[in-house]
């Protein structure tokens, strides 16, 4: 059996949906349900459904073969795991914005960035050499510059209109296709490719 | 109450536990006695500057440091194959076929089946070469792993020197080599894609570095392997790796092994077959080993070598999660002795260990209860009667 690592929310529907193309039977998917075991009626198939930041983790130790997790979380996590695919789904940019001008820049000399990214951050600013202070925030980044917590914010953008209603700006866009992978154990991609390789296959013909 | 307590990711072993662990390596012990190898113990404690100086520097990060009476830095050894690399190099005067029991540690490990304390058992063959010697330390993995009891599992073996010939057509510097290899070894092709293509590496290249994260399977990877490369050093590796695979099936291993030439090490020591055993019920691999022929260098010596090493409590996971595990060993004796027959019950005791079994001396006075072992005695001053 094939254990699955899906994101919890709109990522598991259009996972599920990728996957059904595939011949994967994902039916009990589809299903209202408190269960976050779920085994395929087939019995080829079991999905935990779990919080998205908490793909990696499963996939990493090995208890899911198989998970599907956006390239943010990816990133952030720098996981020891295989990453198989570009799903294209949920397509996002990870970005500096800010406004256009920085405000305080005499009384914070270090740049202020908010972010739920840290990890990422860290990198991105310390391999350009730059020294700046990480605010590690864990929702509405967008409220940081505006309430003067920080000057930017380093986080997802999809179409950019809640930057835009608040008077912020895409500064620099530093990774520009943030979308959803599919991530493999690496003793699984061996121990079971039997199994996994033509569900690899069948997915990348299903995304090409 | 926080002084009770054990920093993360290291664990006391428990006795039940513990008991297996010893059977597995009294197991594994003789294995190595019966292959010819010397035991050795590494110290625990060396000088920072060990492993901060050589080439492929230890980073310092995962480094778990104390500061020494003199003031210098010293380190908790973070890697026993460099440990055994030096004690060759420098003690020794290089051939040898060593084995050992040792800890490593790692200020970093995240927790799960990674502690930071990380109990290995492993053999390095020391001033070895060649293609039999490196299919030789393979099948020794293999028996060690049959011989530890885990079922169901197998060898994968690639070799450094794919990736490196086929990243000297690149013409990427040192940075971006390894930024490449990280991908790689991710088998994330697509941001290996933006940096080679940044790089202006040909077509070509680029197929064949993009190719890399799927050239995994039987001895058929090498075909396709050979047919996607023209470089010197990616094509001797492969035709070492053929060598390799031909003897190992020579051997009778062939369903036990494996090949990944996308296999691209973070401790990049290893200078050319490199190999890790797998099993199903365990994420992460259970032994890990290659060849190093120029880590001794650093340490004053030349001495070709491959080796490799089990983690102990990832083995115990997976023997566990198979339901492999050595059977329990119950009490084959119990003595009990009423006041003032101390002697003879000892004696009594003296005489069934002497026998080989496991016996225990109650030195409470207690009843006799013939439910605690199949064999239950009672020493009373008119003597002693089994009850």
């Amino acid at each position: 059996m094939i254990h699955f690592a899906l994101a919890k929310g709109r990522l598991a529907e259009e996972s599920a949906a990728l996957l059904e193309k595939c011949g994967v039977d994902v039916s009990v998917l589809k299903k209202e349900t408190r269960k976050l075991v779920l085994e395929s009626a087939d019995g080829k198939y079991g999905f935990f459904l779990v919080k998205p930041t908490d793909v990696p983790t499963y996939v990493e130790s090995g208890v899911a073969d198989l998970g599907i997790a956006g390239k943010d979380t990816l990133l952030e996590q720098d996981k020891d795991l295989y990453e198989m695919l570009d799903l294209g789904l949920g397509g996002c940019r990870l970005c500096i914005a800010g406004y256009p001008a920085r405000r305080d820049a005499l009384t914070s000399p270090h740049l202020r960035v908010a972010t739920k990214y840290v990890n990422t951050a860290k990198r991105v600013f310390s391999e350009r050499g730059e020294d700046v202070e990480i605010i590690h925030l864990n929702g509405s980044i967008e409220l940081a510059p505006i309430t003067g917590l920080a000057d930017v914010i380093f986080d997802v953008v999809q179409t950019g209109s809640t930057l835009k209603a608040n008077g912020l700006v895409v500064l620099e866009e530093v990774f520009p296709d943030i979308t959803a992978r599919l991530v493999a154990n690496k003793v699984s991609l061996k121990t079971k490719s039997d199994e996994i390789l033509p569900l690899i296959a069948a997915l990348k013909e299903a995304v090409s | 109450m926080k002084y009770r307590n054990l920093p993360f990711g290291v664990q006391d072993v428990l006795p039940e536990e513990c008991r297996i662990l010893d059977e597995i390596k009294r197991r594994l012990a003789r294995k190595f006695m019966l292959g010819g190898f010397e035991p050795v113990s590494p110290a625990a404690l060396e000088y920072y500057d060990t492993y901060s100086q050589i080439r492929n520097a230890v980073p310092q990060e995962h480094l778990f440091k104390l500061t020494d009476t003199d003031g210098r830095l010293l380190v908790l050894r973070p890697d026993v194959t460099l440990a055994i690399s030096r004690i060759a190099a420098t003690k020794l005067g290089g051939a040898s076929r060593l084995s050992y029991f040792a800890d490593k540690w790692d200020l970093q490990s995240a927790g799960g089946i990674s502690g930071r304390e990380i109990y290995q058992a492993g053999v390095e063959c020391l001033g070895e070469e060649g293609a039999f010697s490196d299919a030789n330390t393979i099948a020794f993995a293999i028996e060690c792993l049959n011989e530890a009891g885990l079922k169901g599992f197998i060898i994968d073996v690639g070799h450094v020197g794919f990736f490196k010939g086929v990243l000297e057509d690149c013409g990427l510097n040192e940075a971006e080599s390894e930024k490449v290899r990280a991908l790689i070894n991710a088998k994330d092709g697509l941001n290996a894609e933006r940096i080679l293509r940044k790089a202006g590496a040909s077509e070509r290249t680029l197929n064949t570095v993009l190719a890399l994260p799927t050239l995994f399977g039987g001895a058929e990877v090498f075909d396709r392997a050979e047919s996607l490369t023209e470089n010197a050093c990616a094509r001797r590796a492969i035709a070492h790796l053929r060598k390799v695979s031909d003897l190992l099936i020579r051997m009778g291993y062939e369903d036990k092994i494996c090949f990944d030439l996308g296999t691209v090490r973070r401790l990049s020591y290893y200078s050319g077959i490199v190999f890790s055993g797998l099993v199903k019920e365990l994420g992460a691999p259970v032994l890990s080993g290659g060849r190093y022929d120029h880590l001794a260098d650093d340490f004053g010596g030349k001495i070709p070598a491959v080796g490799f090493a089990i983690g102990l409590k990832r083995l115990l996971i997976g023997l566990e999660r198979q339901g492999n595990l050595p059977p329990e060993q119950p009490l084959d004796a119990v003595v009990c002795c009423e006041v003032g027959a101390e002697e003879l019950a000892y004696r009594t005791y003296l005489a069934l260990a002497a026998e080989g079994k496991r016996t225990r001396l109650r030195t409470d006075y207690a009843a006799a209860d013939a439910s605690e072992a199949a064999e239950v005695y009672l020493a009373t001053k008119e003597g002693v009667k089994r009850v």
